[in-house]
């Protein structure tokens, strides 16, 4: 994959189960301890809106902003934004003060607390310059996270939906 | 015509390794693919094997964490013995040495106490090999306690053998799939996945369970049914579906050993009983028939529990009045039934058979032998935390034991009550062999090094056996002290008429998934079972003649509330709750109540509060949810009730009770 080129990580939450396969995978990727959670997933509900529950989960991590106020509020430069933007942390010049964690209005960057610095999604950098998936994505095991360039996800997910709305109407 | 093409995916590790393994995970039964990349013999990553035909390279949080157990701090690697509970652990030189002092004080009691009153459990985590071993020894011995939450009843084992169900890989083709007491997307993440692809592909999945639980989220059709009536549940579809005259008539015709009184049994099931003995209602089982009516193809799979109790055979009657079964779209398929029947001990002939006790029932274990005594053991031999899991019932009967030998990986409840550790092997450090719940076989090879004393659960038995003189049953020992796994499980593929055929080179040697029985030289079985008569066909299940409402034990007053503990995503056997990586998402000290009983009781979110039955209780925090309706509290801590109440902290049970009363009231 070139390293210039745009990536995105397409959640469809629908295929969500809540099973952290993606968290985990990520904590492994980057010899993270317990602690801080780059990759979360949320469970919202059950509710009851209309009389029958529903119940669903979401993945949350990184947005990669456009313009990240992390890397704006970072005192040293280690909170970077890529060509391809990625939105990263450099470890070798975080000081761990957590400015950019007050900085951002989600609350992605964490403190590592085994290591001093700060824990947030790099977008796997090193495994996509290697031209790989990140680890999140490649785990998880109802392909509720997919990888590839914004078209060809856009393009998936449209498909994806197109074909669920014909297979529903079709007789089996 | 869509030409759908799924996105390519990029697997591989940029972690640097000197030596990669492929093997299977085994932290549930679905048996996924790994391939595993270790740098100095520690693991640097964890990747699924992409052509792997089921987990097509995806793995779930235990599948990745699993590394964690390995090199844990708190892992026990040595054996230790003490001689009362009050004292400490003291090292042993060695696992020779521990095993010699165990042997000697297990002939003790022997002698003092009789075989019968040796106990063993085994669970899941100590592997396929420590529960065949096990078996053997007890044979030997001469006791005939040996539990494990594999076991079924001989007539239940029967019943899915009878039709070779599809592999999940084939949900996908299945016009519906009818989930009944099955929380795949907890327990087979990764099958769940197939669940999902099925759904998508225009498949209907109905989900019958007791909670609104994360399976239940992703249904097109969903019902809450009682704890213990899912089989109920599946004789009133059979009823509605009778009535109504859905059945595939040719299919019945042909498959099913009809009787003049098989149909009238049905009749006479009271519609009436249905809403109080099940909690639904008739419109709504209804509903669930004209989703299922027509189907060509639909798949029933049903949850582990189901197989405990009565009428557990209804859900092949039903897929075979269907014309459901024998087709590679569909079918019955019970959860857990992966592993062959294997004839573990009848090549052993002394003690006679017939000295030896017979048990009061299978699995789950019963603290009461077959004349209804009270049992009481004086020696017990448990592996993973089966204390704080299905031996729960037998903790309050350990007081007089003189001998508990813990075989485990992991300072637990079970190994606190022990006198005498053996540290075991983990799943990762063992080769053997796997049987996924699509009944296939996999060998699974050793992908790292055993940590330090640890031992796998073949080289325990075969060890202590060999302290007997009955090193002749055991033949996979080897000189250096260790078995043989390639030898034994050889031997133990041959000891079922299902795996008879079977080729051990060719499954370690294949990429391949292999099923039982298919490929198999199949033995006449010595006795027909008794679910099929003589001309091949399948003797229907029937409903009991009377259905007894639920809600009429005299508990039902004192303890208003049902309780349910399930597994947790995040973990599948004791080891996994020792991982920081999983034991952070999920609390295991939650305690699942409605808000509206909470509101009654006036617990809040977080509350510190007490689940009492009559016996026991439990401690843990409120989790204010709707999963779980008014009358039942759910918590992934075992309990041995099935009746509570529950109060805040500072409370009393009673204080509890008249809350609720006089809400009913």
């Amino acid at each position: 994959m070139n390293k210039q080129r745009k990536h995105a990580l397409m959640i469809d939450s629908s295929r969500c189960i809540g099973c952290h396969s993606c968290g985990v995978a990520c904590k492994m990727e980057h010899e993270l301890p317990a602690g801080p959670r780059p990759v979360k997933v949320i469970q919202i509900g059950p509710l009851d809106p209309n009389g029958s529950l529903v119940m669903r989960f979401e993945t949350v991590t990184c947005f990669h902003c456009d313009r990240p106020a992390c890397v704006s509020a970072c005192p040293t430069g280690a909170m970077q934004k890529r060509p391809d933007g990625l939105v990263f942390s450099e470890p070798s010049l975080c000081i761990g003060c957590q400015t950019c964690a007050v900085a951002c209005p989600f609350g992605i960057p964490e403190l590592n607390p085994a290591a001093g610095k700060i824990a947030k999604c790099d977008g796997c950098r090193d495994r996509v310059d290697r031209g790989l998936w990140p680890a999140c994505a490649l785990k998880c095991p109802t392909g509720c996270l997919s990888y590839g360039s914004p078209s060809r996800v856009v393009q998936d997910l449209r498909t994806r939906e197109a074909l669920t709305v014909v297979r529903s109407v079709a007789v089996r | 015509m869509v030409d759908y093409k799924p996105l390519n995916r990029f697997p591989g590790t940029r972690k640097e390794f000197d030596r990669q393994v492929e093997s299977v995970c085994q932290e549930c039964t679905v048996g996924c693919g790994l391939t595993v990349f270790l740098q100095d013999e520690a693991i640097a990553d964890v990747q699924g094997i992409e052509h792997h035909l089921v987990s097509r390279g995806r793995l779930c949080s235990r599948g990745i964490a699993f590394a964690q157990g390995l090199r844990h701090p708190r892992r026990i690697t040595i054996p230790a013995s003490r001689n009362t509970l009050t004292q400490a652990f003291e090292a042993s030189v060695s696992w020779e040495k521990a095993l010699d002092l165990f042997a000697e004080r297990l002939r003790r009691v022997r002698d003092r106490e009789g075989a019968a009153s040796l106990v063993i459990g085994c669970d899941p985590e100590a592997g396929l090999d420590f529960y065949v071993g096990a078996r053997r020894f007890a044979r030997l011995w001469g006791t005939p306690h040996v539990y494990h939450p594999w076991e079924t009843p001989k007539a239940t084992q029967d019943l899915p053998l009878k039709t070779p169900t599809a592999p999940c890989t084939q949900w996908v083709k299945s016009s519906c799939l009818l989930l009944v007491e099955a929380d795949l997307a907890a327990t087979h993440p990764v099958a769940f996945g197939w669940v999902l692809d099925a759904q998508t592909d225009g498949a209907k999945v109905i989900v019958v369970d007791t909670r609104f639980n994360v399976t239940m989220s992703k249904a097109d059709l969903s019902l809450v049914i009682r704890p213990g009536a899912g089989n109920l549940f599946g004789l009133y579809l059979m009823k509605a579906i009778l009535e109504e005259n859905l059945q595939h008539a040719e299919a019945l015709a042909a498959n099913l050993e009809l009787t003049p009184d098989w149909q009238t049994a049905y009749d006479a099931l009271s519609w009436e009983a249905l809403e109080p003995a099940t909690g639904i209602s008739r419109e709504a089982l209804i509903n669930v028939v004209r989703f299922l009516a027509g189907k060509s193809s639909a798949t029933i799979i049903t949850g582990k529990r189901l197989e405990h109790s009565h009428s557990h055979g209804i859900w092949l009657t039903l897929c075979t009045a269907m014309g459901w079964t024998a087709k590679s779209d569909s079918g019955w398929y019970p959860l857990e039934t992966g592993i062959p029947g294997f004839n573990c001990d009848s090549d052993i002939e002394l003690p006679a058979a017939d000295s030896i006790p017979p048990r009061a029932g299978f699995f789950p274990y019963q603290p009461f032998d077959t004349r209804g005594r009270k049992l009481a053991f004086k020696a017990l031999i448990a592996s993973g935390n089966c204390l704080a899991d299905f031996f729960l019932p037998l903790r309050s009967q350990l007081r007089d034991a003189e001998l508990v030998a813990f075989f485990g990986a992991f300072p637990n409840i079970t190994c606190e009550q022990s006198h005498v550790v053996f540290p075991a092997a983990a799943w990762a450090e063992r080769d053997g062999l796997f049987c996924s719940n699509d009944r296939a076989l996999q060998w699974a090879d050793r992908i790292a090094t055993p940590a330090d004393a640890c031992r796998s659960g073949l080289d325990f038995w075969s060890g202590l056996a060999q302290r007997f003189g009955w090193q002749e049953y055991f033949p996979w020992f080897k000189k250096n002290g260790r078995a043989d796994p390639v030898a034994f499980y050889e031997w133990l593929l041959r000891r079922s008429p299902d795996t008879h055929g079977c080729d051990l080179s060719r499954i370690r040697a294949t990429d391949e998934l292999l099923f039982w029985p298919a490929d198999t030289e199949k033995l006449v079985r010595q006795q027909p079972p008794i679910f099929v008569s003589n001309n091949g066909k399948l003797r229907p299940t029937q409903p009991p003649a009377e259905i007894t409402p639920m809600e009429t034990s005299a508990s039902e007053d004192m303890y208003p509330l049902a309780y349910q503990s399930t597994r947790v995503v995040s973990r599948s056997t004791d080891a996994a709750k020792w991982w920081p990586w999983t034991a952070e998402l999920e609390d295991e000290k939650a305690v699942q109540i409605h808000p509206d009983t909470a509101q009654i009781l006036g617990i809040e979110n977080g509350d510190e509060v007490v689940v009492a039955g009559s016996r026991t209780c439990i401690e843990g925090r409120a989790w204010l949810s709707r999963m779980v309706d008014r009358r039942m509290i759910w918590s992934p801590q075992r309990l041995d009730e099935t009746r509570v109440r529950v109060h805040k902290k500072g409370q009393t049970g009673e204080d509890a009770l008249n809350l609720l009363k006089a809400d009913s009231a």
